[in-house]
């Protein structure tokens, strides 16, 4: 089980300054909305700043169900 | 897995619009995946999906095809657009069925 604030230490750690919010929709550790805004993101697409979160998050991803996952620059 | 990742290849460039995804687009079994089939039809642009469930090789090796750890995925011309945020997202800003028509037109 992962916890919420697993998955921000991870982002904020990898990207210094990002606003980060962690919700566990279902409270059982597996299922996540995840909002970030980052300077990092700028010029970036959104599959590439969603690449760069899922890379972030490497070896909690095979215990996630689901993340619904939205990111923007800051 | 050499072999599944050829599939997916020539799947992805033989189909304009491809969707790997959990279940059917009648019957889809996760909500994500629901989800983006809805997009996909409220745009209105053909497209071939292809359940992962009932090709379970697929299911992993779609991951790796484009380093991308989440199902469903979308790929427009051979390349990946995203998952069900990204392609939501995109279709609240009016960007996807542009880049849609112009690929089932091109």
């Amino acid at each position: 089980m992962t916890s919420p604030e697993e998955i921000r230490r991870r982002i904020e750690s990898a990207l210094p300054g990002a606003e980060v919010q962690v919700a566990d929709t279902t409270g059982a550790g597996d299922h996540f909305e995840v909002r970030v805004r980052a300077a990092a993101f700028a010029g970036k697409t959104l599959i590439e700043q969603h690449q760069m979160i899922y890379g972030v998050l490497g070896t909690l991803m095979p215990e996630i169900h689901a993340l619904s996952l939205r990111t923007a620059a800051a | 897995m050499a072999d599944v990742l050829d599939e997916i290849a020539r799947e992805v460039q033989d189909n304009k619009v491809v969707i790997y995804m959990k279940g059917t687009p009648s019957f889809p079994m996760c909500g994500f995946s629901a989800a983006t089939v809805q997009v996909l039809r409220e745009v209105g642009v053909p497209f071939k999906a292809i359940d992962v469930l009932a090709e379970p090789e697929k299911r992993e090796a779609i991951k790796r095809f484009s380093n991308w750890p989440t199902i469903p995925q979308v790929y427009v011309g051979g390349k990946l657009i995203g998952g069900c945020d990204i392609v939501r997202e995109m279709h609240a800003r009016g960007e996807l069925a542009p880049l849609l028509r112009a690929a089932v037109g091109g």
